[in-house]
């Protein structure tokens, strides 16, 4: 009979939050590249060229993904059951500005048929779903 | 002493199935891609399908007569609205509405808008005569009070602007008054106006903008015809083709062929994955159902000798199975129905189909049968471990293993 041990699990669950916090900060930069990685700005009438504001939520991707990453070097490195909760509720809180950036806070382009749109902005819905569920798992987990 | 707890047929269940975690997540797995590709072709095939009966009923045209040369680039309007401008080139169109079995024939100008900035896009401008119109005829009948004035525009749903604001193209301000609902064909991206405004529009636009827009006098670049009740619509578009040359006819169910076209490469691909996926399971999941039953002989041989009958072991390896059957199919329902939806935009942009989310029954009916089949293949490959408990003797079981 085989059953997972609980300090494997956790261990895995920081390995897996470490992983996700990575392609988080590079989703927006080199997975599902951006806008202006594409060579798209917008122009201002001085003919300046700045980021749309997709550029901005990659920015702040790559912000939020590197504090998951520290959330999961953090359980791995103490994986208490007061750290295994503290880190659960801070990953349900990253998870969800991984998902009110792109959506909320600063936005993706506005056309349908830009990459932020149909690339960039479901990824990360997606990763801020997944960080989520790990985070409410944590909080559950009593053991 | 403390009571030991009760006994809960589901709470042995849940044990089983946790003191094998690394052979049940495979296994889960295994529902979850079968559920998750069989749930996927039937959700692509109904959401092209619901997108074309969308847009048809708001074409609300039987047939679509365009110039000849034409016919594709008046398919791709209609279908992905991409944009694009062109005319007849006489004015014969008059003779459509005279034609026998034409109910209302309705004249429409097509025109692509330009280029502006970053963000906003050549749109499809279909300009259009209030007065025999029936495309947007019926949403207006919806939303009383509203009408189609002087300057005015009714935006598709990908169009991104609010009612109240407007919008600039070749230079002329247009203010929105609507916004249709979305079908996920060319109609998202369309601007309705009216013939009087396109014209205004065209003749200041030498001055107002970068490029001037040039309609020809009395040509129009489509006739929509809604035929008479009872009259066939391909008889009257072989007629329309015959009485006024150089015109090219669209029926509905010429999209529906183009749309089922360009869908069967990829539905064939998810169909067949589906079926292989499934006819690589069974057999998988049969022998991972085997090894579980000679692993569990003497399990079940002491929960026979303890009282349990037949019946009560078939109940738990079927229910057992059923679970992991379960669980996987909802987890691959789940996931492919949250990557379906949010990644609709890419979706439609790479098949180039029109395309929209199904409705919520549509959804539970396909999620309902890909479960189904998860269920079906769970209870398949539970057969052989049942057989082999029932035809087993408690006795020799628990000294089978004994040397």
């Amino acid at each position: 009979m085989i059953t997972m041990n609980s300090d494997k699990v956790v261990n895995g669950i920081g390995a897996l939050l470490v992983l996700l916090g990575i392609v988080i900060a590079l989703t927006s930069w080199f997975i599902f590249p951006v806008c202006e990685m594409h060579g798209l700005y917008v122009e201002t009438k001085s003919g300046s060229q700045l980021p749309m504001p997709c550029g901005y939520t990659a920015r702040g991707e790559t912000g939020v993904g590197a504090l998951i990453v520290v959330a999961g070097g953090l359980l791995i490195a103490r994986g208490t059951r007061e750290t295994r909760q503290t880190v659960g509720v801070f990953c349900v809180a990253t998870g969800a500005l991984v998902i009110l950036f792109p959506t909320v806070l600063t936005g993706m382009c506005r056309l349908a048929d830009h990459p932020c749109r149909q690339l960039t902005l479901p990824a990360l819905e997606i990763l801020g779903i997944i960080v989520i569920i790990v985070g409410g798992y944590l909080i559950w987990k009593r053991e | 002493m403390s009571k030991p707890p009760d006994f809960h047929f589901f709470r042995l269940v849940a044990r089983n199935l946790g003191n094998r975690p690394y052979r049940n997540i495979a296994t889960i797995f295994a529902f979850a891609i079968i559920a998750a590709t069989f749930f996927s072709s039937q959700y692509l095939m109904s959401g092209a399908q619901q997108s074309l009966d969308a847009g048809i009923s708001r074409m609300g045209a039987d047939i679509l007569v365009v110039p000849e040369d034409y016919a594709g680039a008046g398919q791709t309007v209609i279908l992905a609205g991409t944009p694009t401008s062109f005319f007849f080139e006489d004015s014969g169109f008059e003779k459509i509405s005279r034609i026998p079995g034409v109910a209302k024939a309705s004249p429409q100008i097509y025109i692509a808008t330009l280029f502006a900035s970053c963000c906003a896009a050549p749109v499809q401008m279909i300009a259009i005569d209030p007065k025999r119109d029936f495309t947007i005829a019926a949403w207006l009948k919806e939303n009383p009070g509203l009408r189609l004035g002087k300057d005015d525009i009714i935006i598709g749903s990908a169009i991104i602007q609010n009612v109240g604001n407007d919008l600039l193209f070749y230079g002329h301000t247009f203010h929105v008054v609507g916004v249709l609902k979305q079908t996920g064909m060319g109609v998202d991206n369309a601007v309705f106006t009216r013939f009087e405004d396109a014209y205004v529009m065209a003749e200041e636009s030498g001055q107002k903008a970068v490029k001037k827009l040039i309609i020809p006098e009395e040509k129009v670049s489509a006739v929509l015809v809604k035929v008479n009740p009872g009259t066939s619509p391909a008889v009257v578009a072989s007629e329309i083709m015959a009485q006024v040359p150089g015109t090219k006819t669209i029926l509905p169910n010429g999209l529906l062929n183009a749309v089922s076209g360009q869908l069967s490469a990829i539905t064939r691909i998810l169909y067949g994955a589906s079926l292989a996926v499934t006819i690589v399971s069974v057999p998988l999941l049969g022998v991972i159902s085997a090894m579980v039953a000679h692993e569990r002989r003497k399990e079940v041989s002491i929960l026979r000798a303890l009282g349990a009958t037949k019946a009560f072991v078939v109940r738990l390896l079927l229910v057992e199975s059923f679970s992991l059957a379960i669980m996987g199919g909802c987890i691959g329902i789940g996931v492919s129905a949250t990557i379906l939806v949010l990644y609709q935009d890419f979706i439609m942009h790479l098949l180039k189909i029109p395309f929209i989310i199904p409705s919520l029954t549509t959804i539970l009916v396909q999620g309902g049968s890909a479960l189904l089949l998860s269920i079906v293949v769970g209870g398949v490959s539970a057969l052989y471990p049942v057989i082999i408990f029932i035809r087993s003797e408690p006795y020799e079981s628990i000294r089978g293993g004994e040397s």
